[in-house]
């Protein structure tokens, strides 16, 4: 019997595609953002609220992920920026060939900003590069503030935290301070947002995030000569 | 749930690397899972188990090493480690 080393992720495959599509979008200039969370603690709505408020002009698409139906897709769309349904028939997570696929009628040299909505779950899609230049994890007050000890994979991974639903703190038992304790004590550097996407309340501090996250990419890639600066 | 894609991107790997050994059986392939890779390392082998089964690799065996973040290890690990192999005897 003869035992042979091996260096290899299992995921090599998803990895690959995944540096392609980092490739272009760094060619292109595009900030690629992938949005996780448990079902139901609103990825949806936290997007809705931010394409209220980007300007038309924006270079903006999205890909949003579910096991079935696309009525996400049809919230979205509502706001007249491109948007893709990934249904993924059972599947639990977004992949790279699943957001390549999903890509190719679109024309990424038009596009500035791709949010990429993943399939409600804490666990899995931690484990699927998508070629994102970061991900984001969304922790709504409803859900317990030991989320980040109990799914550490994904905090660690995050560059953000948003916390969800504020408007809810007066009815839960939530405790704001530990959950962010508990996240740092994941992941030091993870930076942290508080908003309600039912009052708006923080809604301006993640636009301001996001529109810094966007331009740094924007000074690494092309010249910044589009509209829609935001 | 994803351990069952997991595993089937592990058996895909088992064949693309068992190709560079004409007519070698692969007895074994070993996995490294990180303690925050988001792999459940029982579901992984139940979801190997069942698929191994009528995929030409039977019998296979799956070696898990589960790993610890710390002293340079991340934590979020999910590395084919090894092969086992019996080469054929050439004449």
């Amino acid at each position: 019997m003869n035992r042979i080393p091996l260096e290899r992720k299992v995921l090599s495959e998803n990895d690959r595609i995944a540096g392609d599509l980092r490739r272009a979008y760094q060619a292109n200039g595009i900030l690629c953002l992938n949005f996780i969370s448990s079902p139901g603690s609103g990825k949806t709505s936290l997007l809705e609220r931010t394409l209220e408020a980007l300007p038309a002009e924006t270079r903006v698409a999205l890909l949003t992920g579910d096991i079935q139906t696309d009525n996400d897709a049809r919230r979205l769309a509502r706001f007249g920026f491109p948007v893709r349904q990934v249904t993924t028939a059972g599947a639990c997570h977004l992949d790279a060939r699943m957001v390549e696929q999903h890509l190719q009628e679109w024309d990424l040299a038009k596009l500035d900003l791709l949010l990429v909505e993943n399939v409600g779950n804490l666990v899995c899609p931690t484990s699927y590069d998508l070629g994102e230049a970061g991900k984001i994890v969304v922790l709504s007050v409803t859900e317990g503030e030991d989320k980040p000890l109990k799914y550490p994979g994904i905090f660690r991974k995050s560059e953000l935290m948003i916390l969800n639903k504020t408007d809810l703190l007066p009815y839960v038992p939530f405790d704001m301070a530990a959950a962010r304790d508990n996240a740092r004590s994941i992941h030091p550097g993870i930076e942290i947002l508080e908003l309600s996407c039912q009052t708006g309340a923080g809604l301006e501090a993640w636009m301001r995030w996001l529109r810094a996250r966007r331009n740094a990419t924007r000074s690494l890639g092309r010249s910044p000569t589009e509209p829609g600066a935001g | 749930m994803h351990e069952l894609a997991i595993a089937s991107s592990i058996l895909d790997a088992v064949r693309t690397e068992s190709a560079r050994y004409a007519g070698a059986r692969v007895h074994k392939v070993g996995v490294r899972i990180g303690e925050y890779s988001g792999v459940a390392s029982e579901s992984l082998r139940f979801c190997f188990d069942a698929l191994v089964k009528d995929s030409g690799l039977e019998p296979l065996a799956l070696d898990i090493e589960l790993c610890r973040a710390g002293d340079g290890v991340r934590g979020d690990e999910l590395d084919l480690s090894y092969l086992e192999i019996e080469e054929p005897e050439t004449a």
